[in-house]
């Protein structure tokens, strides 16, 4: 059963990851009244770029590409996905909090050897913007923990599915609330998709990458955005008991997501950091106290 | 007799290797190593020994003793392989150098001087090997003239500030109890008031936080670290300044004890809980701090103040969890930031000195063994999981949330962010991106100087993959403190309220690795290019210096460079300031000139007769 769930889970994860993707695409498309591509692009896209040369700067250009999307992998087995979580008894949150750092840290050294300053500008960003949205979302986290008294995720869930989802308890609805200000800024979406600016340092980390690198790349990007939503649906929306309702409580999350994505211009990296470092971590700040306060 | 045999052939050694150096320098080289590689050999073979014997009577009338338990046998390991490797680093970093027979007495004598402080059995003995290892450690961070000069006197006078505080404490301690040894002080002190134990405590906490770089105290270690040779720099900040932690586990510990020490005061405003606060405030602000040095050593000098918080934080908060994280804390704080050091001083030896962040970059090309190090040590310092640096965060942060110290978590969490980022600039701006012209016939790191970084790099994965093994030995120092035992497995730990297992981890990690390796390979193969030949949006890629590193977070360090000012360290120096003015006030006065003090005597009795004669009181 155990061995069923640690090879289904990063195969949910990457398709309904890459699903999403496509998705945001066909949204967005018919907001701007387009018709867009199909939903299966992002599958499509893989399979051409695997099949297309690519150039290669060196040693750590390769490794950190695969020690990022690797770390995520490991990740989604952390999480629990309904109730697929194989390996949460290995370590708990904090596992998972550190393992957040392979992604980002695996591109951050594979972009380093690329040599080229547009990738170190994206990364500096990539790094602020973390810290950034870190704060508040430390002090979430902790809520979480200290309010249910445990450092397991699965605990966490299992009380939701007792006591109702935390975002429409008091006082976890506090956090809840700060957890979806930073939500955009954890995807990577705009107002915060300033990483990746197109426009300005040409796609930022990834200018180097082509052919199966660049494949990597987006496979890591789905990866990252079922987690940062798959958090969210564990910690305030009660989980769920299969990995179906799980997948459809993500679904309304993403798109709420991307409706804000719509909308929005882009934020400068100041703007966005005091932003992040000022209402959402005050807000969370308070839940944390909120719950001290409350617990016990 | 063991323990005797240890120091004598620490001792021995540093002043014979002076002499042979006078003779030869291959000589004294070969005697060297041999001499700081027998010590951990020898510490080792002495595990599981508790000892203790008197070998001096007639000091004051008081006995000398030397002891070994589990907690000195585990400092002085640590102590010993860290002085081995770094010894073998310098046999190339120091070779042409002038005054290298007096700098290889220095090292032996500063490894020696810790050896004993950590193997003494009473606070006479203790104190003597403080004092030689404060001041040998002097002069190894003044061994460079110049600006090491300023930084090793603010060291030493701090220094002697925490010694005249330890002396009071010690005197104190002999006019109440009569003894200085720790076994006896341990049993009658539990007797006393909760206020003569305060005051005590205050003394040692001067006498140790100073060496420990404890916020307020930390201000003489990021000079001294900067300013000192590589190889010492690795011994300073690896185990020298966690001399002070040693000094804190055993007198908070050993002999004030668990229950009295917990005891003292209530609520917030107990010693312990203030005490962890100023572990949070010495991770979050030095780390922040670290982000915006330009200098490579000083960086990683302000994470070692960092990285202190984490320990005192650890062993403060007085759960077993706790004790353990910080302690396993100390010993892998030791492994990445000597190995970090090190790597910074083999750049420095090919590079001709060059520690800018700002002019470096690339080297991974040219120095892949040392890049290796550099990422291992970064990977430590950080936490990432596989590290040993992770273990000992891991089971810190534990104790805290179930504790409900959710405030103290933070700080120990978002240290660990503001790390990122400055070994992320640490690594980037050194070893990645554009070579610069210069640097294009680099050579490797000599072999003297690879393997100590391949050794420390290894112990970081083992640690860090099978962290039952040192977390045994920690155990039994915990119960030693009587504090619970927890169930220690190899792969970690394992309770109800949440288990730790490294060995899960990285089989999945490896798992993962190897699946998406393999779906890599599948897809075309990659022509490798130069790092000329990258993206510049048709435009030519200019070949000397096209390396993102000035200012690397500059926006964040605009919006928190106003909050980070180190308003101690001015202090002090205001403090400093306005000494020497009243120092050259009285100098107006005591000129030293034989006639202005005939001037001043008849001036003297000049008033004394004419207040006679005006009043006549005598």
């Amino acid at each position: 059963m155990k061995i069923a769930q640690i090879i289904l889970s990063p195969i949910i994860a990457f398709v309904v990851g890459m699903f999403f993707l496509g998705l945001a695409r066909k949204i967005i498309a018919r907001i701007h009244w387009r018709y867009g591509p199909p939903l299966t692009q992002p599958f499509i896209d893989i399979i051409k770029l695997f099949n297309q040369t690519s150039v290669s700067h060196g040693g750590l250009f390769n490794l950190g590409i695969i020690l990022s999307l690797s770390g995520s992998i490991v990740l989604v087995l952390f999480l629990p996905i309904g109730n697929f979580h194989p390996l949460s008894g290995s370590g708990g949150m904090l596992v998972i909090l550190y393992l957040m750092l392979f992604g980002p840290l695996g591109i951050a050294l594979s972009g380093g050897e690329a040599a080229n300053p547009n990738t170190s500008i994206g990364i500096s960003r990539k790094l602020i913007l973390a810290l950034g949205y870190e704060a508040p979302l430390l002090f979430i986290l902790l809520a979480a923990m200290i309010h249910n008294n445990t450092i397991s995720i699965v605990e966490i869930v299992r009380a939701q599915q007792e006591a109702g989802w935390a975002l429409l308890t008091f006082p976890m609805v506090v956090p809840g609330i700060a957890y979806l200000l930073i939500l955009p800024a954890i995807l990577g979406k705009r107002p915060f998709e300033l990483v990746g600016a197109a426009q300005e340092i040409s796609s930022g980390p990834m200018v180097e990458f082509g052919g199966k690198r660049l494949a990597m790349v987006n496979i890591q990007h789905a990866f990252s955005m079922f987690i940062g939503i798959a958090l969210f649906v564990n910690l305030f929306l009660g989980g769920s008991s299969n990995p179906g309702f799980f997948i459809i409580k993500m679904l309304v999350v993403f798109i709420v997501e991307v409706l804000i994505n719509a909308v929005f211009p882009r934020m400068r990296i100041e703007q966005a950091f005091r932003y992040l470092w000022r209402w959402p971590t005050l807000v969370s700040f308070a839940g944390l106290v909120l719950v001290m306060i409350m617990g016990r | 007799m063991s323990i005797e045999l240890v120091l004598i052939i620490a001792f021995g050694g540093a002043f014979l290797t002076y002499f042979f150096g006078k003779i030869s320098y291959k000589l004294r080289d070969v005697f060297t190593v041999l001499v700081s590689c027998v010590l951990p050999v020898l510490i080792a073979y002495l595990y599981g020994k508790d000892l203790e014997n008197t070998f001096y009577v007639g000091f004051l009338g008081l006995p000398l003793l030397l002891r070994l338990n589990t907690l000195s046998w585990f400092f002085a390991l640590t102590v010993s392989a860290v002085g081995a490797l770094s010894i073998i680093f310098s046999l190339s970093y120091i070779r042409g150098r002038e005054r290298t027979d007096f700098y290889y007495l220095m090292m032996l004598l500063v490894n020696a001087g810790m050896l004993g402080i950590v193997l003494s059995g009473d606070f006479v003995t203790f104190y003597i090997f403080w004092e030689i290892m404060s001041w040998s450690a002097f002069l190894l961070i003044s061994y460079n003239r110049g600006p090491a000069l300023a930084a090793g006197m603010k060291y030493i006078v701090m220094s002697i500030v925490g010694s005249i505080g330890m002396i009071i404490g010690i005197l104190s301690l002999y006019t109440r109890f009569g003894t200085l040894i720790f076994s006896e002080l341990a049993v009658v002190i539990a007797s006393s008031s909760p206020g003569y134990i305060l005051s005590l405590l205050l003394l040692f906490f001067v006498a140790f936080g100073i060496k420990n770089a404890v916020w307020p105290f930390h201000t003489w270690l990021p000079p001294a670290h900067s300013e000192a040779p590589s190889p010492f720099s690795a011994v300073l900040s690896g185990v020298l300044v966690r001399m002070g932690m040693y000094g804190f586990l055993l007198f908070f510990y050993g002999i004030v004890g668990l229950k009295s020490f917990l005891g003292l005061g209530r609520g917030l405003l107990s010693f312990h809980y203030i005490l962890a606060w100023i572990g949070a405030i010495n991770i979050v602000i030095p780390t922040f701090i670290a982000m915006l040095q330009n200098d490579s050593k000083r960086l990683l000098a302000w994470h070692g103040v960092g990285q202190g918080g984490y320990m005192v934080l650890g062993t403060a908060i007085g759960t077993p969890l706790g004790l353990i994280g910080g302690t396993f804390h100390i010993v892998n704080h030791t492994s990445y930031i000597a190995l970090l050091f090190l790597v910074v001083g083999a750049v420095e030896y090919r590079t001709n000195g060059v520690r800018d962040l700002n002019s470096l970059g690339g080297l991974i090309k040219r120095m892949p063994i040392t890049f290796i190090g550099a990422l291992v040590g970064a990977c430590g310092l950080i936490g990432v999981p596989l590290t040993n640096g992770f273990v000992s965060k891991w089971l810190i942060y534990k104790t805290l949330i179930l504790e409900r110290y959710p405030f103290l978590a933070f700080a120990a969490f978002i240290g660990s962010w503001g790390t990122i980022l400055s070994l992320y600039k640490f690594l980037h701006n050194m070893f990645l991106g554009q070579l610069p012209e210069k640097y294009k016939d680099l050579k490797k790191a000599p072999f003297t100087m690879q393997l100590p970084i391949l050794v420390f790099s290894l112990v970081i994965i083992v640690f860090g993959i099978i962290p039952g093994i040192p977390l045994k030995i920690i155990n039994t120092i915990g119960t030693s403190f009587r504090f619970e035992s927890l169930q220690i497995t190899i792969w970690g730990i394992a309770s109800e309220t949440g288990t730790l297992n490294t060995i899960n981890i990285f089989v999945a990690i490896v798992a993962a690795c190897i699946i998406v390796w393999l779906v890599s390979k599948a897809g075309k193969r990659s022509i490798p290019v130069n790092q000329a030949d990258s993206y510049a949006a048709g435009a030519s890629v200019p070949a000397d210096k096209y390396h993102y590193t000035v200012d690397f977070y500059n926006p964040l360090y605009r919006m928190i460079t106003p909050f980070l000012r180190d308003f101690v360290d001015e202090f002090y120096m205001k403090l400093a300031q306005w000494t020497r003015g009243l120092g050259n006030g009285v100098r107006r006065v005591y000129t030293g000139d034989v006639g202005n003090y005939v001037i001043y005597i008849l001036l003297f009795l000049a008033l004394l007769i004419f207040v006679q004669v005006k009043w006549s009181i005598w």
